[in-house]
C-alpha cells in the first residue's frame, strides 16, 4: 500500500497524463498515486482516462489553482 | 468505484471579491465603450461569452491536433471536425446573405493558398504544441490563472509583432504569386458546400478508425 506522489506542476497537457500512465506501470496492485498539478486541463484528461480504465480517481483542489489527483492501482 | 482517503486541504482564498470587481470595470467599460461605438461594445461581450464557454467546455484546438499523435485519441479531433461541418453550413449562408443583400462584397478572408499554408501550419502547429495552447487556449488559461502559458503568452505577442512586421516582405515573395480558390466560384455554391462536407465527413470517418487503432489510453 505504498503511494507514489509526482510533481507535474507548471507541466503542459499531456504530459500529466503520460507521466502518471509510466508510474502506474510500476507500481504494484493496491497502491495509491498522487498527481500534483496546476493545469486545470489535466482534470478533463484524467476524468476521460479513469472512466474508461475504471480507475478508482478523486481529485481535490488543494489550494487556489492546484489540484491533487488520487489513482489507485486495482488490476 | 472505492472512495479513496480524504486529503488535508489548505484554506483558499475567497476569490469573490476579486470577480465583483472585474465584473465591475467589465460593466463599466461596456458602458464606455456602447457611448463611443455600440459595435465595439458588442465585440467586447461576445469576447467575454467566447472566453467563457471556452473555459466551461475545455475546448482545446492544440490538444485536438496534437492528441492524435501522442496519445492516439482523436476526440477532440472529431469535435473540431463536427464543429467544420457545422460552419460549412452555415457560413456560406452569411457569406451569401452578405453577397445579395449586403454590400456586394464577399466576407471573410478568400486568401491566396499555397506552400506557404502549409509551411505556416507547421510552425505555428510545433510552436503550438511547446506552448501548450493555441491563441484562445492560451488567453482562456492565462485569464484562469495558470502561470506557464503567461510565459507563453509573451513569446506569442513577440512572435505575432514579428510576423506583422516581416509580412510584408513574405506577401511579395510568396504569397502573391500563389493562386486564389474560392470554391463556390468553381463548383457552384451547393457544389462547394457538399464537397466540403463530404470531405470532411471522410476525415471524421477516418478519425474514428485512427482512434480505435492507436489510442493509448483505452
Amino acid at each position: 500500500m505504498a503511494e507514489t506522489r509526482i510533481n507535474c506542476l507548471y507541466d503542459n497537457c499531456p504530459i500529466p497524463l503520460l507521466k502518471a500512465m509510466q508510474q502506474l506501470k510500476k507500481m504494484s496492485v493496491g497502491d495509491t498515486l498522487v498527481i500534483e498539478t496546476d493545469h486545470s486541463c489535466a482534470m478533463v484528461n484524467f476524468i476521460e482516462w479513469t472512466q474508461k480504465n475504471s480507475i478508482p480517481c478523486e481529485i481535490v483542489e488543494v489550494d487556489n489553482g492546484e489540484w491533487e489527483i488520487i489513482l489507485r492501482k486495482v488490476k | 468505484m472505492q472512495t479513496l482517503e480524504r486529503r488535508i486541504v489548505k484554506q483558499k482564498k475567497d476569490q469573490r471579491p476579486v470577480f465583483l470587481l472585474v465584473l465591475t470595470l467589465a460593466v463599466l467599460l461596456t458602458l464606455n465603450l456602447a457611448a463611443v461605438n455600440s459595435r465595439l461594445a458588442l465585440f467586447w461581450i461576445f469576447g467575454l461569452a467566447f472566453g467563457f464557454v471556452l473555459q466551461k467546455s475545455r475546448f482545446c484546438f492544440a490538444a485536438a491536433l496534437r492528441d492524435p499523435f501522442i496519445t492516439g485519441s482523436t476526440s477532440l479531433l472529431r469535435a473540431v471536425i463536427l464543429a467544420l461541418i457545422l460552419m460549412t453550413i452555415t457560413f456560406p449562408l452569411i457569406q451569401y446573405y452578405g453577397l445579395i443583400i449586403g454590400n456586394g462584397e464577399l466576407l471573410g478572408f478568400v486568401r491566396p493558398v499555397g506552400i506557404h499554408t502549409a509551411a505556416g501550419g507547421f510552425l505555428f502547429g510545433f510552436g503550438m504544441v511547446i506552448a501548450g495552447g493555441c491563441a484562445t487556449g492560451t488567453l482562456m488559461r492565462v485569464g484562469e490563472g495558470f502561470s506557464m502559458q503567461m510565459i507563453a503568452l509573451g513569446g506569442f505577442l513577440i512572435g505575432t509583432l514579428w510576423g506583422a512586421w516581416d509580412y510584408p516582405r513574405w506577401e511579395t515573395v510568396f504569397i502573391k504569386n500563389s493562386p486564389t480558390i474560392h470554391l463556390p466560384d468553381i463548383l457552384g455554391w451547393s457544389g462547394a458546400v457538399l464537397l466540403q462536407i463530404v470531405t470532411l465527413g471522410a476525415i471524421f470517418y477516418l478519425a474514428k478508425k485512427y482512434d480505435e487503432r492507436n489510442n493509448i489510453m483505452l
